[in-house]
């Protein structure tokens, strides 16, 4: 489990993530929502330290941060090797191959052999559908193939927790579907994830959990069913704002 | 006509190939390799230590100078200070080393700002999905960032060296006999000054030429990774 407590941000004055503590509970899906440059990113990249708050602290197994204090390299390294990301525009290395692009890290980083590397991720681009793509360059692939493939990229590393930034975004609805598809897989077979996205349909189905930041703030922190079927002011405002009803 | 300008051959040719070619490449190897280092220096923000944080910041100031000191003056200027300025305080060097001194430190000053803009061109998001998957700096940079800044860096860089090769006339002033100084002797016996500076230029031209090939054929091997390319 992540638990985080009292973690503050800002940035060029203004406060963009304000005093919050959670926690993502493991084995589960945790869905990010909130209106756009209310936190949610912010939130989700203190969490692999792409971003770092000021203060506030995170409990991640065995391993504590104080954000406010100098973090050592081994800290970072340890945090950074129990989560994995997914981007928005899913960030792949365009000078490698797709199958390069999987298992670069665990042949460099976590010093894997070549041969077990390659077929973990030919195994991983199997269960997306993509094998026969192995040995093209990302460049050659739609967004949603680079996309799935990016999820391998997270994957092959054997992260404990997958945080995912608004992963489909920047996709067309046909191509989206495919990406959730693969999203939903994992999100039933427990591998722990902590997903940022706009889509309400989608986090209704998958989310164990859901966060409502608005401002800065957690305005709700509690189970799915709650948040659609017994939502707040807030949340409603939010919820028929983004709907056409 | 011909007859003039075949026996004037042999003398250019051998100009060419023991100081002209030779002056070009070596001074853009080391050109290249200082320019990496002050562009290395210039781009990375050290983060943690303070020590190394104090040491980095007079790195790039003395970087910064160098750069700017060999943009902002002449490549005679530079040669002319290196080989008959600095012996007047002692410093002696013969004239093919400070050729290659002169040339080396001022296609680095170019190279070094062309490389660190090649650099800066890679998206932060590629930094930022290196480090989520715990690649290091020098890891990102020698896997990731390099291979794509390369691709960027190539057509000025190949425009450097071209300029570069064209440059080494001006070891002609610093009593180098390379293949312009050498056409000016020739000019001096057979009193032919149009025709053998038309050879001289055609003969600059080939070797421009071929290194223009080389950057076409660099140039798609670089590009391979994108649109079209064949895996």
């Amino acid at each position: 489990m992540i638990s985080i407590k009292n973690i503050s941000k800002t940035f060029d004055d203004k406060l963009v993530l304000n005093n919050i503590s959670t926690e993502f509970p493991s084995g589960k899906t945790t869905v990010i929502l909130g209106p756009s440059g209310s936190g949610k990113s912010t939130l989700l990249r203190s969490l692999n330290l792409l971003v770092r708050p000021e203060k506030g602290e995170i409990d991640f197994s065995n391993l504590h941060i104080d954000y406010s204090k100098s973090i050592s390299s081994n800290d970072s390294f340890e945090l950074r090797s129990k989560t994995s990301m997914v981007f928005q525009n899913w960030n792949l290395f365009p000078n490698l191959t797709v199958l390069n692009n999987i298992t670069e890290a665990p042949i460099k980083v976590l010093k894997q052999d070549r041969k077990s590397a390659e077929d973990h991720a030919k195994q991983l681009l199997k269960d997306v559908g993509l094998e026969e793509y192995a040995d093209r360059y990302p460049s050659q692939l739609s967004g949603g193939q680079q996309q799935r493939i990016s999820i391998c990229r997270s994957l092959a590393v054997n992260p404990e927790y997958i945080l995912l930034d608004e992963p489909t975004s920047a996709l067309d609805p046909e191509l989206e579907t495919q990406v959730l598809r693969i999203l939903k897989n994992l999100s039933d077979e427990g591998q722990s994830m902590i997903l940022v996205t706009h889509n309400m349909e989608f986090a209704r189905m998958v989310a164990d959990k859901i966060l409502f930041v608005e401002d800065g703030k957690i305005e709700f922190d509690g189970s799915t069913e709650d948040f659609f079927n017994k939502p707040n002011q807030r949340i409603e405002n939010f919820l028929s704002g983004i709907t056409l009803k | 006509m011909w007859q003039t300008v075949i026996s004037s051959l042999p003398e250019l040719i051998t100009a060419m190939l023991k100081f002209t070619i030779p002056i070009a490449i070596l001074s853009f190897i080391f050109g290249l390799i200082l320019a990496i280092v002050t562009a290395l220096i210039k781009f990375i923000t050290p983060s943690e230590n303070k020590a190394v944080k104090g040491i980095w910041y007079v790195l790039k100031a003395i970087a910064s100078f160098y750069v700017w000191l060999f943009r902002s003056t002449p490549l005679l200027v530079q040669l002319f200070i290196i080989f008959f300025g600095l012996p007047s305080i002692g410093i002696q060097i013969d004239a093919f080393p400070a050729a290659i001194i002169g040339f080396s430190l001022n296609t680095g000053a170019y190279a070094s700002e062309t490389i660190r803009s090649a650099l800066m061109s890679v998206p932060q998001d590629q930094w930022n999905a290196a480090y989520t998957l715990n690649f290091s700096t020098r890891q990102t940079l020698q896997y990731i960032v390099f291979p794509q800044a390369i691709r960027i860096a190539l057509p000025p860089l190949s425009n450097s060296f071209i300029g570069l090769v064209k440059d080494t006339s001006l070891a002609s002033s610093i009593t180098i006999l390379e293949m312009f100084q050498v056409s000016q002797q020739i000019v001096a016996k057979n009193y032919q000054p149009l025709l053998m500076y038309v050879v001289v230029a055609a003969l600059y031209a080939i070797i421009c030429t071929l290194l223009s090939w080389l950057q076409r054929y660099l140039e798609k091997r670089t590009n391979r990774y994108l649109e079209g390319g064949n895996a």
